[in-house]
């Protein structure tokens, strides 16, 4: 009985071991386009800013536009797909990539979006549609 | 007045969920009859109150009372009714109610079906779900907290601090803001109420277990519990059916599966559910694994709660496309989780000494050996998905703010894990129905190991497969298949009824294949320009404006119109044209693709769909919404969408210019200027307007019956008219006449319409002098271009074996799912019988 409760356990704690190793090794941090910088592939955090031209471009087959990360760079992103669904109203966006003399190239992009509008501008908006 | 009704019927609601959960507990621990029947008459009750709040809910919606926030947030005027209906569990109160509807079903079934010494105690389990659930939504505002939040809330209750509910308290929005036009999915409509008919169900084995270590039986809770949990696992599985199906459909990922937290959470429970139905299985069979089927049964329903918990307590607001919104529910559902997995896992562990062991252990090459390690791989897989979704929480031991894992971490730890669990299921199988030595077992497994390797060896030499870890798992995936099909017809022999559990693992093995065929061997669909660029890409030719090489391969493609194009060397794809239509959604545009494959097949059309997003355009900005088309084939699907047209552009343009307009300072007056226009040609020569050319090649005489009476000169020219950017060039010969009428001299030039460019060219005029004409042109756009659009296209190979895989899975569990219930009832049967003459 002993050895066999010993192998459960080392393999159990091997196992558990491996798991949180490759687990702490695909996860990442969140940073901001500063940070990005010098990295080589980065997760950023951001919202669309509206104000600046974006669409997609068929010359270079890109879609960009620029984004605000979370503590205020704005930068601009490129993204080599045409322009996601949803895009404009997300609530916020997520892009994984790569920085590249202060454009970011995003190989991902994930949009999240609101399944209700918590902001009453959306609402008077609604309404001054219809009156 | 209504809403106030819903209100107060979902507090009784609340209220008789408490008091059913204390009368059953009651009635459990004193085993009194009376009480029972007296609970199971307040169940009724809670049951008929949750109903009609829920009809409140459905008449505020069908009557578009806007006022309430839930009825102003999910739908609008323009909604169809049976959209209508299903926003009832639109968002996330709804949901909640319908779950708890669910529950409240399922209990009345247990309350009929449920054998004596479990009956009070797996009621009270289920009473204590729906008194949790409950107070999801009761919506009560005690002075120093809030319970749950109520679908029955106004806006004002809402948003208090905005400003036009500061200046009018009674406002009253004339439109909601309506559904979002990807959820208008029949799939859609269907997809929640089974998977909370799922989650409903799978409270049952969770209760049973809790009722067994109540009631210390620990044998025979399993046998009525059984086609439960195989009843809440088809519906689990249909569900994630329903939703990859859907995703694959209507969302441009262009698959039907990506790990999302949503959809993992519930994989998750479907895994540890079916690792309870295998321990479940080997006590029934073998009266062994008690301890296994009690952790899992416990286990499947804690996962549920965990994934709810995860998804709808907005932890996972950063990681998923469609976590719900967080409601203000962290706390209650954390209470949740917490009062259930320590209960549950608690009481476990409690009577964990006195559950039964089995005396000895069971050999490598038994039945109960596989059936357990098929149970631990299930569990296991289980427990890494878990891992990986929670990494919200988990991955704070490693960095700040950690980000999802990459999809690499779920692939890289399900493939082993499913080879091994594959190659488990042929030898559980086989010894399943029979006993096995090593020789023997080898026996059996000569000619399905011979079909395998053949079927192997094909699928690699067919599918250029070259990696060594994908032939591997081939190999596991068509085992299954071959294995599992010799188990099933030699059952077929004895008695087809027993062949549940042998369908479910030929699905298995069937879904396996079909996965690796459809996600490794996706192949993007490209014209050879397109193809070529990413060959140069690949090879780090390709630099950037700033020199930097360009890593990202471009993965779509453009087509001009009524230009044949080939792509991938086998198709000749034609966009012709697009037709606009406002069904089913307004400004919709069909867009037409004929692929004629170059082997001399038939050819045939796909028309993927772009529409303005009802719910987020406004009249400054539109924005548009891609509908893919899938045309679905045995052996490969293509998947299609337009990502971009010259429709869609301009239509954007003139949205600009108009919002440009709007501000008069800025007004740039950028109007048609070429709405007529003259140009004179010499013979011979070319003259350019913009983007187009006219070569004035002859003189053609013209034939007399286009001509009117007294005609004294009637000549054609022949003009040469081509679009210089796209080389199209068309032939026109106009006429030129001069006749005379009462002594007068008229010039007759009829124009000649130009469709395709929406222009007419008219001969107005002949200068002998100079041996030129004066052509004069209508409604010629200097900018025209053709039309054209952008279309990214792949080929998934074999996303047909996906679904075959699963419609076996589910076909196996029906099965499974009579055979036990038939015997449930049998057992049933024979102890009524058993017990009348004791009575009278």
């Amino acid at each position: 009985m002993k050895p066999k409760i010993i192998i459960g356990v080392v393999s159990i704690v091997l196992f558990t071991s491996l798991l949180m190793y490759n687990f702490g090794n695909s996860i990442d941090s969140y940073v901001n386009f500063e940070q990005a910088n010098d990295r080589a592939n980065s997760h950023v955090i951001g919202t669309w800013e509206s104000a600046e031209h974006y669409g997609f471009s068929r010359e270079t087959m890109q879609f960009s536009f620029h984004m605000k990360d979370q503590d205020g760079n704005v930068r601009r992103v490129v993204y080599p797909r045409p322009k996601p669904n949803n895009f404009e109203q997300a609530t916020q966006l997520v892009v994984v990539g790569e920085m590249r003399n202060n454009v970011f190239h995003a190989n991902e992009m994930l949009m999240k979006c609101p399944s209700k509008y918590n902001d009453p501008s959306e609402l008077e908006l609604v309404n001054s549609r219809d009156s | 007045m209504i809403a106030t009704i819903g209100h107060l019927l979902l507090s009784g609601a609340f209220v008789a969920s408490l008091a059913a959960m204390v009368l059953y507990a009651y009635a459990a621990t004193k085993d009194n009859k009376k009480v029972e029947r007296i609970s199971n008459w307040v169940w009724g009750l809670k049951g008929l109150l949750v109903f009609a709040s829920s009809a409140a809910l459905i008449w505020l919606i069908m009557t578009h009372q806007f006022q309430y926030y839930y009825v102003w947030n999910y739908t609008s005027l323009d909604l169809e009714t049976k959209y209508l209906f299903s926003s009832f569990y639109g968002g996330q109160e709804g949901s909640f109610m319908l779950w708890i509807f669910c529950g409240f079903i399922v209990g009345l079934g247990l309350i009929k079906w449920t054998r004596k010494p479990y009956k009070a105690p797996v009621m009270f389990v289920m009473a204590l779900t729906q008194f949790f659930l409950l107070s999801m939504v009761v919506g009560w505002d005690l002075n120093f907290t809030q319970i749950g939040a109520t679908p029955f809330r106004t806006i004002a209750q809402e948003m208090p601090n905005a400003p036009f509910i500061q200046a009018n308290p009674d406002f009253v929005p004339s439109d909601g803001t309506g559904l979002n036009d990807l959820l208008k999915s029949p799939w859609m409509m269907i997809h929640p109420p089974i998977i909370f008919v799922g989650f409903a169900m799978m409270t049952v084995p969770f209760a049973f277990a809790i009722a067994s270590l109540w009631t210390k039986t620990y044998h025979e809770w399993i046998r009525p519990a059984l086609p439960w949990t195989l009843a809440a696992n088809l519906s689990l599985l249909t569900a994630i059916f329903l939703g990859g199906y859907w995703a694959y459909e209507t969302l441009s990922f262009g698959g039907y599966w990506a790990w999302d937290p949503v959809e993992n959470a519930s994989l998750v429970p479907w895994l540890i559910g079916t690792a309870g139905i295998h321990a479940m299985i080997i006590q029934r069979k073998s009266s062994r694994a008690h301890k296994a089927s009690l952790f899992f049964a416990i286990l499947a329903y804690v996962a549920i709660i965990y994934q709810t918990f995860l998804t709808r307590s907005g932890v996972l607001a950063d990681q998923s496309v469609h976590s719900f919104v967080d409601l203000g529910l962290y706390g209650q559902l954390l209470t949740f989780i917490l009062v259930m997995a320590v209960m549950g896992i608690g009481f476990y562990l409690y009577r964990y000494p006195e559950l039964p062991s089995p005396a000895d252990e069971s050999k490598f090459l038994s039945k109960e050996f596989m059936t357990f390690t098929g149970s631990m791989l299930l569990f296991i897989l289980g427990f890494v998905i878990i891992i990986g979704t929670s990494s919200p929480i988990i991955g704070k031991l490693f960095v700040e703010h950690p980000t999802p894992p990459e999809i690499q971490f779920y692939n890289d730890w399900s493939m082993p894990i499913a080879i091994v669990m594959a190659i488990a299921t042929v030898i559980g199988q086989h010894l399943f129905w029979q006993k096995h030595t090593w020789e023997s077992l080898a026996g059996v497994l000569v000619w399905p190991l011979l079909f395998t390797s053949v079927a192997t060896v094909l699928s690699i030499i067919l599918g250029d497969v070259r990696n060594l870890y994908y032939m591997i798992y081939i190999f596991a995936a068509w085992f299954t298949v071959m294995g599992n099909a010799s188990v099933m017809l030699s059952l077929l022999r004895k008695n087809p009824k027993l062949v549940g559990g042998t369908v479910t693992h030929i699905g298995f093995g069937a879904l396996l294949l079909g996965i690796i065929a459809s996600s490794v061997y996706t192949e993007p669909l490209l014209d050879q320009r397109t193809a070529n660029y990413n060959a140069r890409i690949v090879a780090g030719d390709v630099f950037d404006e700033e020199g930097f090489p360009v890593t990202q391969k471009v993965e779509m493609f453009e087509l001009e119109i009524d230009q044949p194009t080939l792509i991938n060397n086998k198709y000749m794809v034609t966009y012709k044209g697009y037709e606009l239509t406002d069904s089913p959604r307004p400004g919709q545009q069909n867009y037409i693709l004929k692929f004629e494959p170059i082997d001399g097949s038939d050819s045939f059309y796909m028309s993927p769909e772009v529409y303005p997003m009802l719910t987020s355009s406004t009249q400054d900005n539109i924005e548009w919404s891609v509908d893919p088309h899938v045309r679905t084939g045995w052996f490969s699907d293509i998947y299609l969408y337009v990502a971009g047209s010259k429709y869609v552009e301009r239509r954007n343009q003139e949205l600009e210019r108009r919002n440009r307009q709007m501000v008069p300072a800025s007004d740039e007056g950028d109007q048609e200027e070429n709405e007529v226009q003259t140009i004179e040609i010499r013979m011979g020569d070319t003259v350019s307007a913009g983007s187009f050319n006219f070569t004035f090649q002859n003189f053609v005489p013209a034939s007399e019956e286009a001509l009117p009476d007294n005609t004294q000169i009637g000549i054609r020219a022949l003009i040469m008219v081509e679009h210089e950017p796209s080389g199209n060039a068309y032939e026109i010969e106009p006429l030129f006449a001069v006749y005379t009428e009462e002594g007068r001299s008229y010039t007759y030039s009829p124009p000649l319409d130009i469709d395709r460019w929406d222009m007419n060219v008219m001969f107005s005029r002949i200068h002998p002098e100079t041996d030129s004409i004066e052509l004069t042109i209508h409604g010629m756009d200097e900018n025209f271009e053709e039309d054209w659009i952008l279309v990214v296209a792949e080929k998934k190979p074999f996303v047909s074996v996906v679904w075959l895989g699963t419609f076996l899975l589910m076909i196996g569990f029906s099965i499974s799912i009579m055979r036990h219930w038939k015997r449930e009832k049998d057992t049933q049967e024979k102890e009524k019988r058993l017990n009348k003459p004791d009575k009278m």
